[in-house]
């Protein structure tokens, strides 16, 4: 039996730990367009969406870490990031058809949580989403469907419907 | 009454009477599982406190371990109802995710072993034994000084004194050998498994549990060091 003793120093010799982060670590929030009859509209035109950065810049920049949605033609459905802890975020769509363009502005009010998988894996926020607002140029409307923000990224969480006839 | 339905009767008592002796065999085997041997040895055979050497080891030399010693009952060499308690306690500040957690508290197990051994005075003894734990503790979690990727603003990640509780079973086996006089050394290999867990702030996970260890390992060991008292 004391020979047995030994046995758990080989058992830690091979032990062995594992990381187990989340496939899918980003936090957006997913817009889908809608006609006044609920059915799933494709948008024709140009739309690039902005937002102000910290400095007080567009962050349209043709680099895809800071370009947030750059000039998708026929979407349908669309992600954006939130921000981490700012308690409203304030995006400007642009449409851009032939000969024409618009935009619309759009603020999001939402509450921030933390949220930790394990010291191994990046920290992200989780968000619950408040309200949302728009300007009425090409939108006529932006609804909140799933107010939960997280790193599911199958779940809608707004719906748009533009103004009929545009 | 045709040979058909006879056959039938008949293979329905095979049935049944093969049933009922399983079923027998198996509760007798169970009685003689929970049974304690007759001879001449007293029930109540003494006590036995035992300290964890692997959570005393890891703490020192690593970010999280625990303090822990447990005070073990014998009754008649055979069964060891046991409480198990300690003091777990982490502080970890990773390199590559910056992120820092910390958390210390006591915590406490209590359950029973059987010794499986054919031998069951002898100096020696072969556990199997179960588990149920329990710990509510605080945890902090913080990462300074993290910046939103898209709109550059510098954010902290912060949960400060969140309060949880674990509750947790464990299956354990582990053996035990007479070194010298009262002295025995012994380790376990423990099989854990959250039954309910609560956390104050829906933050998510944890990492370190006391008592339990990391949430990501089911796996823990002991190696013990007992003394008959």
């Amino acid at each position: 039996m004391k020979r047995w003793l030994v046995l758990p120093v080989v058992a830690l010799m091979v032990s062995c730990s594992t990381i187990d982060c989340p496939v899918n670590s980003l936090v957006q929030t997913k817009y889908q367009f809608l006609d006044s009859a609920g059915e799933e509209l494709t948008l024709l035109d140009t739309l690039t969406v902005v937002t102000t950065r910290k400095d007080g810049k567009d962050t349209l920049i043709y680099k895809s870490d800071s370009i947030i949605y750059n000039k998708g033609v026929g979407v349908s459905t669309f992600s954006l990031p939130v921000s981490y802890t700012h308690p409203e975020d304030v995006l400007v769509f642009r449409f851009k058809g032939d000969g024409w363009h618009t935009a619309d502005t759009v603020w999001i009010k939402k509450e921030d949580r933390p949220h930790f998988e394990s010291v191994d894996c990046n920290p992200i926020f989780f968000h619950n989403l408040t309200a949302v607002k728009c300007t009425n140029n090409l939108l006529d409307s932006i609804v909140i469907n799933n107010s939960s923000v997280t790193n599911d990224d199958q779940v809608v969480h707004f719906y748009i419907y533009p103004k009929t006839g545009d | 009454m045709t040979t058909k339905s006879c056959i039938s009767i008949f293979t329905r008592r095979l049935a049944i009477s093969l049933l009922l002796l399983a079923v027998s065999s198996a509760v007798s085997a169970q009685m003689k599982f929970f049974s304690i041997q007759k001879d001449s040895i007293p029930l109540f055979r003494g006590f036995a406190v035992s300290f964890d050497l692997v959570g005393a080891g890891m703490l020192t030399f690593s970010d999280y371990g625990q303090y822990e010693a447990a005070l073990r009952v014998n009754l008649h060499d055979e069964w060891f109802p046991i409480v198990e308690a300690g003091l777990g306690k982490a502080s970890h500040d990773d390199e590559v995710t910056r992120l820092y957690y910390s958390t210390s508290a006591p915590y406490f197990k209590i359950g029973i072993d059987r010794n499986m051994l054919k031998d069951k005075h002898g100096a020696n003894r072969l556990y199997l034994g179960l588990r149920y734990g329990f710990t509510s503790y605080k945890v902090d979690i913080s990462r300074p000084n993290l910046t939103d990727p898209v709109w550059q603003w510098d954010t902290g990640f912060g949960v400060k004194d969140a309060a949880c509780k674990y509750h947790w079973a464990e299956v354990v086996v582990g053996i035990d050998a007479k070194i010298l006089g009262p002295l025995h050394l012994g380790w376990s290999v423990r099989y854990k498994q959250r039954l309910a867990h609560s956390e104050d702030g829906d933050f998510g996970n944890v990492w370190y549990v006391p008592g339990f260890g990391t949430y990501d390992s089911n796996l823990g060991a002991t190696f013990n060091v007992i003394i008959d008292i």
